[in-house]
């Protein structure tokens, strides 16, 4: 049915309205655009570029401003010195407490609170009032609690998590149809088994919307409680270097931050996310709205 | 005095995945009369849509012209008024936003555009909903309303889009009566698109069957109905029944994948030979 | 215009007590809880206060005047951060999602900029702004622009192609299309980013506010920890938790009520 006439066949038609030079451009440019990996890291070169411009014309006085040559000489010597992958393996450490825990507490909790009518009536306003708590202003009570320790931090990771897990779930609880539960219902499946065939996969996709939340306010917290504790990892690695008045080490955190973040992104959320959101079909919108 | 002229319209695109050229509308010619009903009928898929959106300045031609009183077509402008099938409303507009839109566009006074949206809002039947927003009302109201819109702006041509293609079949007649009713009273020139029978023939004053992909007219058809038409008496109408009978063939003919085009050997020819031109 | 149901604006009396109720009870019942706790346990007082400990903290800080004192030091900042967030990441994010080639070169780099918006700016925010106000608003706006802007640009992409074309066939000129459809088409989308930011911005201003500032709700609950006053920590816990649902009740719920919902447009969740 499909009647694609292969290339042009239409060689006889002129063609007067678009520009012929953007049309010889347009395939090397389409290719390149539907590359991953160019269309991701593109945007970057030209940002590095600009980057070392500005820095190269001294815009800005080197105190408050380096450029990307500098930045390297200091991350080189920042690993050789051992200082950056222990902080790295610092920060990393407590991120991944912070979220292990975090999902232990909050996907049970989650699940029970949008399952049991009293627990959420009964839970609701205080879960709103302590995801309304800034997870940061636990910090201080919490050092006094724990003293300046992985605990301290850890607990505010867990805390920052916990929150947006449980209110995705409930949401997502929420949104599983009401016919397609009926339908399991009807089909035979008893209360645990609507809960364990329809509920937890209808809901997975607000698991992956919660952790992506919560990890995004758990890095965070995870920064500001290393900057304010303030014992090691990528976070104090900035500040200290703040407190130094030395910008290089200022950048060299930032960026280690980002492409902390990118390989978080790109190596455990979008799979899951893929995982769960993409198979049953919820998102996909994005691609198709243009 | 014509209206609409489109002569040996030609659209290609090029598949953003695989490169190749789709030809969506081949070698296209009709004409427009000032205040004619024109149904542009063909199978889904032959380019209908695009010939729309070419005539409206959503897109542009490959090759060929579209001249609209006179001039040449050169992007959207008000004096050609699109009615969408998917309504297209301005959901943060209440009803009487959506019909001002257009006036106050154009710079209308606030007095002037409230009393012609009332007056338009009348004609499509939605006096008493002025504050309400486009997602209150019922299918069939916002199409009302995606009408009035158009309308308000006296446009030269209205060009619908299947615009009752997303509405019930019972409420789809009763807009057709409607439409027909304002079209009568208020005379405007019509391109209507659609892939149903019925409604080209119950509508228009002529139908252009466009062929199946590469697209082509395959014939132009003079309805021989007086106005004012009624579903009532058009489906027991002798020459209703023969116009929609005929056309039904012709576009069965067309079809290259029909189910008879297997052991009726003429009509498979027809096909190829359509496919191939 | 039509009168507002009953139910929907001031609700029936019997329904909005009952509703206050069983919002009030659950905290009563903490309270509660955390009394007995702390009796029992025989845990020292000044390591986790008693209930009544804090409301004398709070009675404190009310009659010296600190609490709006540093209130009004952390509100003020506040919103000088989200109007200049505003001004700034709405009008970007429309611009960029405008332009099909602008989008797709930016989203790399604003997502990249969304996970370190806010608080990591601030070693780069005293060093460049100095120690005090400029840091603090500089990184509430910081911790909201990303968000904003990026989620503006994909409200704006999400607009229905046929609304664009049904504005533009009825004449509307190109310096009116932000105003009459960009804006309101991807208002859900905004409102979400403003959701995002403004969580983002308001830890920012605590966190800010504990290591650049010398008043505020962040830096007031940092200083009573050197001093170890747990009642003052808690105190300004609360406060700060409470601020944070009147900003939400306030502000983030009535705009989404009377847009986005008034107008039947779903969010569309990220
Ligand atoms: N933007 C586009 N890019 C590529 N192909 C298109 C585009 N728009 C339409 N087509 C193709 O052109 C043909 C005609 O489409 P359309 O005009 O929508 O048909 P109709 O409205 O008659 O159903 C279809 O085969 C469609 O796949
Ligand atoms: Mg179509």
């Amino acid at each position: 049915m499909t009647n694609i006439t292969p290339s042009t066949s239409g060689a006889g038609q002129p063609h007067p309205k678009p520009g012929p030079p953007k049309a010889r451009f347009r395939p090397w440019l389409v290719r390149m655009g539907e590359n991953r990996v160019v269309r991701t890291f593109g945007p970057f070169v030209p940002v590095i570029l600009l980057w070392w411009i500005i820095a190269e014309l001294e815009v800005f006085p080197s105190a408050f401003f380096v450029g990307p040559g500098t930045v390297f000489e200091k991350f080189d010597e920042l690993i050789a010195k051992g200082i950056l992958p222990a902080y790295l393996g610092d920060s990393l450490e407590r991120l991944f407490y912070g979220v292990l825990f975090g999902m232990l507490i909050g996907v049970p909790a989650g699940f029970i609170v949008a399952m049991s009518a009293w627990a959420r009536k009964l839970t609701w306003p205080l879960l709103m009032f302590f995801q309304a708590i800034a997870d940061i202003a636990w910090l201080p009570i919490v050092i006094v609690w724990f003293g300046f320790s992985l605990t301290a931090v850890t607990f505010v990771i867990v805390y920052t998590i916990v929150f947006p897990l449980m209110i995705s779930i409930v949401s997502g609880v929420e949104q599983v149809p009401r016919d397609v539960v009926r339908a399991a219902r009807s089909l035979g499946a008893g209360r645990l088994q609507v809960f364990t065939e329809v509920i937890l996969p209808g809901a997975l996709p607000a698991v992956a919307t919660g952790i992506r939340t919560g990890l995004g306010y758990g890095w965070r917290a995870l920064i500001a409680a290393e900057i304010i504790v303030g014992t090691s990892g990528v976070g104090f690695l900035m500040f200290d270097s703040r407190r130094a008045q030395e910008v290089t080490g200022v950048f060299v955190g930032m960026i280690v931050l980002g492409v902390l973040w990118f390989a978080l992104d790109a190596l455990v959320l979008a799979p899951f996310e893929r995982r769960t959101i993409e198979r049953w079909g919820m998102i996909r919108t994005a691609e198709a709205g243009r | 005095m014509r209206t609409l002229e489109i002569s040996n319209l030609h659209k290609e695109f090029v598949d953003a995945y695989t490169g190749q050229t789709v030809v969506a509308v081949g070698d296209v010619s009709f004409s427009i009369e000032q205040g004619e009903f024109v149904s542009v009928l063909g199978p889904s898929g032959c380019g209908k849509t695009t010939v729309l959106n070419i005539v409206a300045g959503f897109d542009t031609q490959t090759s060929g012209s579209v001249l609209v009183g006179g001039k040449q077509v050169d992007g959207p402008s008000p004096e050609r008024g699109v009615v969408f099938q998917s309504f297209a409303l301005f959901p943060w507009k209440t009803v009487l936003g959506n019909v001002t839109f257009g006036l106050r566009m154009r710079g209308v006074p606030r007095a002037d555009r409230e009393a012609v949206a009332h007056q338009y809002l009348e004609l499509v039947g939605l006096q008493g909903f002025e504050a309400k927003y486009p997602h209150e009302l019922s299918g069939g109201m916002q199409q009302r309303l995606g009408v009035a819109r158009v309308l308000a702006n006296e446009p030269e041509v209205m060009l619908m889009d299947e615009p009752f293609a997303s509405v019930d079949a019972q409420t789809r007649r009763k807009l057709q009566e409607e439409l027909t009713g304002i079209f009568e009273t208020k005379r405007p020139t019509v391109f209507f698109v659609t892939h149903d029978v019925d409604e080209a023939v119950f509508l228009a004053d002529r139908v252009v069957v466009l062929s199946s992909r590469p697209s082509q007219v395959a014939e132009i058809v003079t309805v021989p109905l007086e106005r004012p038409r009624h579903w009532r008496s058009a489906l027991d109408n002798p020459d209703f029944r023969h116009t929609v009978t005929y056309l039904t063939d012709l576009l069965a003919a067309g079809e290259p994948n029909a189910d008879e085009s297997e052991d009726a050997p003429e009509t498979s020819a027809a096909a190829g030979a359509v496919g191939e031109g | 215009m039509t009168a507002t149901p009953a139910s929907r604006r001031g609700g029936h009396l019997p329904r909005r007590l009952s509703a206050a109720f069983w919002f009030a009870v659950p905290f009563v019942a903490l309270a509660v809880i955390w009394a007995i706790a702390v009796e029992l346990s025989g845990v020292e007082r000044r390591i986790f206060p008693q209930v009544t400990d804090v409301a004398s903290a709070f009675a404190e800080m009310w009659r010296s005047g600190d609490l709006f004192t540093h209130t009004g030091a952390s509100l003020r900042r506040m919103g000088l951060g989200v109007i200049a967030a505003l001004l700034t990441g709405i009008p970007f994010g429309v611009l960029l999602g405008s332009s099909r080639v602008a989008a797709a070169f930016f989203a790399p780099l604003l997502r990249f900029s969304v996970a370190l918006a806010g608080i990591a700016w601030i070693p780069f925010a005293t060093l460049w702004l100095g120690y005090g106000e400029r840091a603090v608003v500089f990184i509430v706006w910081n911790a909201m622009f990303f968000a904003l802007a990026y989620n503006t640009m994909l409200g704006v992409q999400r607009i229905p192609t046929q609304l664009i074309r049904a504005a533009r066939s009825m004449g509307t000129p190109r310096h009116r299309m932000f105003v009459e459809v960009l804006l309101p088409g991807a208002l859900p989308n905004i409102v979400t980013g403003l959701r995002v930011g403004l969580g983002y911005g308001w830890r920012g201003l605590v966190a800010a506010e504990i290591i650049a500032a010398s008043a505020g709700l962040g830096y007031s609950i940092f200083l009573a920890q050197k001093y170890f006053r747990t009642d003052i920590i808690i105190a300004g816990m609360i406060i700060i938790g409470a601020l944070w649902l009147v900003i939400d009740r306030a502000l983030l719920a009535p705009l989404e009520r009377r847009t986005v919902e008034r107008w039947g447009m779903k969010a569309v969740n990220l």
